[in-house]
């Protein structure tokens, strides 16, 4: 039984192992090496969400600053005569 | 940006800004340090409204252009970050959303939305971006 045992444990920890290789593999080649992959994991994905919106639901107002720096807008002051292409990024 | 280009007689463009996405003190990369795109992370509200106008002076940006808060409440709402394409109908209701970027992001979904509206539309491409920001 510990012989069976020892055995158990260390294809796990194989298992594991091989799974770990995999996901870093697997992130270094999406984000272009091992530095990316850390970059990936410490600073993108904890700000990568789905969202729950979904196509038919009513679109949230937000407030937006303008580029003069002082004054303000909302999103849905932009919405009702036409549709409105929304495009979030930024610079970097 | 193409689509603006032929669709601005059929709908209107916002362009908000968000947090940024590969500023120097996160994960930078290499593209921007050869392109001359090194920010770091605003802390502040201002420092935003700079990178923002930096960005619609350098590429002569004619879309409609907001700031999101410090709070992100925007993208919060959105779930926009790092850059996400959505159409809100005249009803004010979500008519595209698009895949979170940049593995999803696909503005030719936006077209293809905007097509089978109002039809195929294409104008001649603009001029070539750009080296250097501030040019």
């Amino acid at each position: 039984m510990k012989t069976r045992g020892k055995k158990l444990v260390k294809w796990i920890g194989i298992g594991l192992g091989l799974l770990i290789l995999g996901v870093v593999i697997g992130l270094s080649v999406m984000a272009g090496g091992l530095g990316g992959a850390y970059g990936m994991v410490r600073y993108a994905l904890p700000h990568m969400h789905r969202g729950t919106l979904r196509v038919g639901d009513d679109a949230p107002d937000a407030s937006l600053l303008a580029l003069d720096g002082s004054s303000r807008f909302h999103v849905r002051e932009r919405t009702g005569a036409r549709p409105l292409v929304i495009v979030f990024g930024s610079y970097t | 940006m193409q689509i603006y280009k032929d669709y601005k007689d059929h709908a209107d463009f916002l362009t908000v800004y968000v947090r940024e996405a590969h500023p120097t003190d996160e994960w930078q990369m290499k593209s921007n340090v050869k392109e001359d795109v090194c920010y770091a992370q605003p802390k502040t509200l201002q420092q935003r409204v700079a990178i923002a106008n930096d960005f619609v002076k350098r590429f002569n940006y004619p879309t409609q252009f907001g700031i999101d808060d410090m709070s992100n409440a925007a993208n919060d709402a959105y779930a926009a970050w790092p850059e996400r394409i959505y159409i809100i109908d005249e009803r004010g209701r979500i008519a595209y959303r698009g895949g979170m970027g940049p593995f999803n992001y696909h503005p030719e979904e936006a077209r293809a939305w905007l097509a089978s509206r109002y039809g195929e539309v294409k104008h001649e491409a603009p001029a070539a971006v750009p080296d250097k920001k501030n040019n």
